[in-house]
This record gives structure tokens, sequence and C-alpha cells, in this order.
């Protein structure tokens, strides 16, 4: 069973919790606006630098100390960048999260960014870059939401070569101080802790930074259909990507119900038309992307050259298919699918920590996990059949990577 | 946590490790067979019939299958490796013993010629799919330049050509030796009812007739070799080592997790610091492959290429260093943490559990809790690594490499 806490530092920094009583470890986020859409233009990447820049020492600890003092409380740590965000992670055995957060709060408060630190940190960030050369699958799927969404919206948090090999360790330590914006932070955690003492650690450490000022990202659409990428890999790569509404225009668990009867799981349409019936492709899946105001069912597929055409039509075959709606059947597997993902979730930390910092920054508030469950036991075949006729997939974007071009 | 045990008069063995305040509860069935039981003949059917399991049985098709794991909203899957087929499912308590039945069903499948044709071209596609992942290539290649005539190193995936040319008659002989009952573990986790899943296995899995199931297990010589290829539309050069360490049955095998920690964990490790950190490499990492009878350490480390053999050179340095002063205790106290905490993590949900408690069980024929799991971590000593390191000498690798020309 789990409970839901709330705290909002007088500076504006919100503290979220999700309580679990049968767990002995903690999880937690610190959501920081570093997201790749809130980098000035020229430095796409500089949030994968300050990743790995902010790790290499913060108040009296070197680089290697910091690791050490992590290290030495089992604490996981992992930092990432999507669009809104740079987000430090942290998951570990409940007993030593306070002393975990002090360091967290070293990190993003005096982070050392000493200019010999810097050099790695970014080539660190080019060749992880130059890696997804290598893995075309991750390739296509960033390069699909880049072409998809308004930019900056769509810029890849792993950033572009070009703009990470002009990029100064001064542009990046000013975005380091960006991160330290009370206002636009969000701490999260979901698992064994005490709220009260969280809290009042997370006010000794953050009470006093006030909030900066900045400006409103104005998105400029793109209408590119179609980019193709050659390689001389065995597979051709598909991405393909449509509209639909966000998770904040109210339609959540329609749009859910509606992926989970396109791609949920093995029974789905996707899966049975193109796997399962044709056999044309091992691995094909859509799953929905929600942005705070923009949103997109994304789709992989990866196929031998000679399959690439048949495989496109048939996935796009299955998402027009929608609009003539969902069975009984299908409706009713897929909100016990979503249903059992739910309290499987209820277990994580991980899991719980991300859901909760993601539902407050969508939405502006965490829903319960039984609000969720009761929305998802309320969808009927003619909710979410009025939902898809309204919202037709009609058009797409696409992008491939492989030997082969295909004809969108 | 309980755990509970019970074998059928045929063989089969079911097991269950019981939390009643769990939310989920997780089973699947452990067959004993993989690659390294196959000729190369039938090179690929242990993972080619581990889809095929899911295609149905005399009275089920593969839709309905399909649609019965998802009216339970089970989280379903199978994997194969060298050595085992197993196949999972996570439910919510109140669908477990549906979907154990389900999979008792499905452990008798028709393999019909028309699903075993279309199931053969997902097969060939996802031999595509892993050509298109150097770091996948690299251990797979890196496992059989390692292990040379040993059946370890056979491909769990098999070729084009003996996946082109496998019949369905050569899957029905394979599968009537190894998916015997005295072959098989029935394992579950959480919230379950162990006496109601074992009177269904009694019931579904009682007639199933046991067999001749056995597997060789020959020694393994390690002759170190490097093996350096080329592929045109690479970037950045792949490399895994292979050196012999302890296997799944050798109570070491604690010891060489925490080694492998102290060598090459994401953070704080010596890969990390000495080719990480510097930005010589973006990953570097190493872990213990620990199998019947027979181990290996494995490494894997990504660079840009004109950085190889200076990555070759730093990993030489290293291994020099712990065969000349072991490992620090510092280093041992954090590695442990850190393994702890991944526990920790790990069993917050049963499915984390379900793989450890069935292969604790497959190959040592022991339970493991979770508490026995952490005190036997943190009694190893900086000695114990010691001594590991003296008998498997990591200096003793063999290296795959894969980059562009």
């Amino acid at each position: 069973m789990t409970s839901l806490d709330f705290h909002r530092l007088s500076n504006g920094l919100v503290i979220l919790g999700e309580r679990m009583e049968s767990v002995r470890s903690v999880s937690f986020n610190i959501l920081t606006p570093g997201g790749a859409a809130l980098l000035p233009d020229g430095c796409c990447g500089a949030g994968s630098v300050l990743c790995d820049w902010l790790f290499r020492g913060a108040g009296t600890r070197t680089s290697r100390q910091l690791i050490d003092a992590l290290d030495g409380l089992g604490v996981h740590h992992s930092a990432s960048v999507n669009t809104h965000h740079l987000t430090l992670n942290g998951a570990l055995e409940a007993d030593n999260l306070e002393s975990a957060i002090a360091l967290y709060a070293d990190i993003l408060l005096t982070p050392r960014l000493e200019a010999e630190q810097f050099e790695p940190a970014r080539q660190l960030a080019i060749q992880e870059l130059a890696a997804m050369d290598d893995d075309p699958r991750s390739k296509v799927m960033m390069l699909l939401h880049e072409q998809y969404y308004p930019d900056p919206l769509g810029r890849p948090g792993q950033g572009k070569t070009q703009e990470l090999e002009a990029m100064t360790a001064a542009q990046c330590a000013a975005i380091a101080a960006q991160l330290r914006d009370p206002s636009r932070m969000i701490f999260s955690i979901a698992g064994c802790y005490d709220f009260d003492k969280v809290c009042r650690r997370l006010e000794n450490h953050f009470g006093d930074l006030t909030p900066q000022r900045h400006t409103a990202v104005r998105p400029a659409p793109k209408t590119i259909r179609y980019t193709h990428h050659p390689n001389d890999g065995a597979q051709v790569h598909i991405g393909l990507m449509t509209a639909i509404p966000p998770i904040s225009a109210g339609h959540y668990y329609e749009t859910m119900a509606a992926v989970t009867v396109l791609s949920g799981s093995m029974s789905s349409r996707l899966f049975t038309e193109v796997r399962e019936k044709r056999g044309l492709c091992y691995a094909v899946g859509a799953r929905y992307h929600t942005l705070r105001d923009w949103a997109g069912i994304s789709c992989y597929a990866g196929t031998t050259p000679d399959k690439a055409q048949q495989t496109l039509e048939v996935t796009w075959e299955q998402f027009q298919r929608l609009k003539d709606g969902i069975t009984a059947d299908e409706l009713q597997r897929a909100k016990v699918g979503l249903k059992s993902s739910l309290i499987m979730q209820s277990e994580s930390s991980g899991s719980r920590a991300a859901g909760i910092a993601g539902d407050y920054f969508l939405l502006g508030r965490v829903r319960p996990l039984d609000e969720i469950r009761q929305a998802i036991e309320r969808l009927t075949v003619s909710s979410v059949g009025a939902f898809l006729q309204a919202h037709p997939f009609e058009t797409f974007t696409a992008v491939t990577i492989g030997p082969k071009e295909i004809r969108v | 946590m309980e755990f509970k045990h019970r074998q059928l008069d045929n063989g089969l063995v079911v097991i269950g490790e019981i939390n009643p305040s769990a939310q989920s509860a997780a089973v699947g069935f452990f067959v004993r067979t993989g690659s390294r039981d196959e000729t190369p003949a039938v090179s690929g059917v242990s993972h080619f019939l581990e889809h095929m399991l899911f295609k149905g049985t005399e009275t089920l098709s593969a839709l309905e299958v399909n649609e019965a794991f998802d009216r339970l909203g089970a989280k379903f899957n199978a994997f194969t490796s060298e050595e085992n087929t197993v196949y999972y499912a996570a439910v919510l308590p109140e669908y477990l013993e549906a979907v154990t039945d389900l999979w008792c069903q499905l452990m008798r499948p028709s393999l019909r010629q028309e699903d075993f044709d279309i199931e053969k071209q997902v097969i060939l596609e996802e031999i595509a799919m892993y050509l298109d992942m150097p770091d996948f290539l690299v251990f797979d290649r890196g496992r059989e330049l390692y292990f040379g005539e040993h059946p370890c190193g056979n491909s769990v995936l098999g070729s084009v050509e003996s996946i082109t040319a496998l019949t369905s008659g050569q899957m029905r002989e394979y599968f009537t030796r190894r998916y015997a009952p005295n072959n098989m573990t029935l394992a579950c986790c959480g919230n379950a009812d162990f006496d109601a899943i074992c009177r269904l296995a009694e019931q579904k899995c009682g007639v199933w007739r046991p067999d001749q199931a056995g597997r060789d297990l020959p020694a393994h010589r390690s002759r170190p070799q490097k093996r350096y290829d080329a592929k045109a539309n690479l970037n950045r050069r792949h490399i895994a080592l292979y050196s012999p360490s302890v296997s799944m049955q050798d109570d070491r095998w604690y010891a060489a997790k925490l080694l492998s920690v102290i060598v090459g964990d994401a953070s704080g490790s010596r890969y990390f610091w000495s080719l990480v950190d510097p930005a010589i490499a973006d990953t570097a990492m190493m872990d213990i492959a620990a199998m019947d009878g027979t181990g290996a350490m494995c490494s894997y480390v990504c660079c840009d290429p004109q950085n190889a053999a200076q990555v070759e050179a730093i990993v030489n340095g290293i291994f020099e260093s712990l065969v000349k002063n072991g490992v620090e205790e510092g280093e041992l106290t954090a590695a442990c943490n850190k393994v702890l905490s991944s526990i920790v993590l790990k069993s917050e949900q049963p499915m984390g559990r379900l793989v450890s408690l069935g292969f604790n069980w497959v190959y040592r024929r022991e339970y493991i809790s979770v508490a026995q799991d952490v005190e036997r971590i943190r009694a190893i000593t900086v000695e114990d690594i010691k001594n590991l390191i003296a008998e498997f000498d990591l200096r003793g690798y063999t290296l795959y490499s894969l980059g562009p020309q």
C-alpha cells in the first residue's frame, strides 16, 4: 500500500513523496530546468556534458572522493536529460538516505566544475553520441523525435556533434547555474523514508535559493514527412510518429487504451498483424510519448530490406483502422493490462518516484493510484471509440536508417 | 518469506518463495536446456522452440494464447541462453493460478507446421536485428572464440543457414528429450498459494513422462587468443574479453561478483577511473558469467577506434596490478554496498526474485534467501578475492574486437 506526501518550500521548490510500507529501499529524483528544449541555441548537448561534469567533484570533495562517497553509501546514481529536465536519480537502502541527499545537494549547489575536468566530460558526450551510430534502433527514435516535435522540443538530450565540439566550459557552467531555480525544481521520493526529515533536509540545503527569471519556449512546428539515413546494416530501422493530444488535454486514459490495443502486448493488433500473421519483424511496437503541451504516438519496426515497404504499410494500416473503434474484448484486455501494470509499478520505488514527478510536472498534481484505477475502469468501448473518431490518424512523419529507402 | 518445495513422481520440481504481503506474484518454468545442449545440425533450436511454445497447443491457437495472457493482465515473456530456457509471468495474485495453468498447457505445444514456417521468418529477422547490434555481436562471437569446441561456445540464435535448414521434425525430437519433467522446475514467488500451485502442477503436468535429459559437462581449457574483425558501417570499436572464472556451483561466486564490480562497475571501478573518467572509452564494464560446471569473467569496452590499443594496454595494467596487489579494503566495501543495494532494489517486486530463485535451484539445488545473500556478500574478505585472482588469472584472456576498417 502507498500514501502520498506533498510540501512546497517558500522559494517554490516542490517536494513529492509516496511512502511504500513493504520496502526497505528508497528512490529519489531531482528534476531541474536543464532539459534540451531549455538550453540556449548552439548548446545542444550541454545537458549531457553536465550529467557527467557535475559528478566530477562538489563541495569539499574531489571527483574521486565524491564518487567514492556515493559508492560507499551504495547509491545507484545516474543523471539524464529529456526535453524539459535534467534529472538526477538516486536509489539505495533507506538507512543512508540523508547522507545521500546531502551529497546530491553538493552536486547541484556547489559543483566544482573544474576546467581540466570539462574536456573529458565533453569528450564523453561526443563519444556517446558517436556510439549511437552503432545503435541504429535507438538512433532512429532520437531522429524521429527531433523531426516530429516543433523546435526546440525535439532537440536531442544527447546533443549534436558540431555544437558539442564548439562548446565551452563557460557556457556549460552558466547552464549549471540555471539548474538551481527552485521555482522549476521538483524533488520526488518513493519507498521507505520519513517525510518530515526529508523536508527539513531539503529546506536546509535548498531553502536559500531564489527563483530565476526565464523566458518561455516558443515552439516552431516542422513539416518534414520523411528522411532516410543510409547505413549498410542488416535491417531497415523504421520510426514513425503521429499526432495525439498531450496528457494535459484530458484524454490520457482513452489514449492509453488505444495504444494498448495497438501495441500493449502480444495479442495487440501490431504484434498480431505484423509479426504473428506475416513474420515481417521481430521487433515492432508503439508507445505514447507526451510532453506538457505536445504529444505523439511513436512506433518502431526493424525488418530486412525486402520486407520494409510491406512492414510500413501493414503497420500504418493498424493505426488507421483504429478510427473504426475497438472491440469489447480488446478493451477488457487493455483495462486488465493497464491496471496490472499500475499495481506492479506501485511495488517499485524507482517507478513511483519517476511517476509522481512526471504527474506533477505534466498535470500540476499527482494522481493517486486509486484515481488512475477508477479512471481505467470507467473506460467504455464508446468513450474510446468517440475519442478515436475525433482524433483519427491521418498522417505521420517517418525516419529510416538502413540499406534501403521506403516510399511514404 | 517462506520457502516451499515439492517434487512430483515424474521428477518435476515445484518451488516457491511465498510472501503473503506482496501486491503481485510471479511464476515461471525453468527448462534446463539451451544452445550447449544442441548439435550443429539443430543449432538455434532451443531458442526457436521457445518462440514456438507461444504458438499454442492442440486446443489453443497462437492468438488465443496471447489473448489468454492479456486477459489476465500478465507481464510475460521468455528467454533462452546457452543452458536455460525460462518462461515467466508476473500477475496480480488473483490471476496466479490461471496463468500457471496456461503455462502448464503451453509446455506441451502442438508445433504446427504453418506456425513453424511463419515463426522461422521471425527468427531470421531476429538474427538480422542482432547483426545491427555490435555490442551484442562482440559478446556472441567473443564467447564462441573463447569456448572454441566446448558446447558453451554454441550460438543461442543459430545461423541463417542452420535455422533455414531446421525442420519441425528435428524440433519435435529435441522437444521430447529436453522438455521432460525431470529436466524442468516450476517456480513461484510473492503472494502465492503454494499448495494450489502444486495441485495444479500435479493435475496438468503429472502425466508427463520423464526422459533421458542429461547434459555433457566437458572441462574447458582456455587457450587465450585475439581476433580483430572489421565491419565497414561501424563507427566505434567494440571489445569483449573472456577469461576463466567460477561456475554456478562454486561458492566463490560471491567473491567473483564483487571482483567484477570492483574492476568493471559503471561507476567508481578500476575501469571507470582508468578508461571512462579520462574519456579513453565511453563504456567499460565487467561481469561474471557463471555457468554449469564452468564460467567466464567477461568485459566489454566501447571506444574510439584510435584509442583501442591504449585501452588494451590500460586493461593489461589493471590486471597486472590486481595480480600483484589484490584489491583494497575500501574498494571491497563500496562493491559490497553497491551489490547489496541492487539486491534490495531488485527484491522490491516478486518478479525481481523469480530468476534468482529458479537458477539457485536449477544449478545448486539450494534455496538462498535475500538475507542469506546479504550475509554471504558481507562475509567476503580482501583475502578471498586475492585467492580468486590467484586461481583465475585475468591476464589469460581471449579478446574479440569489432570495429570499422
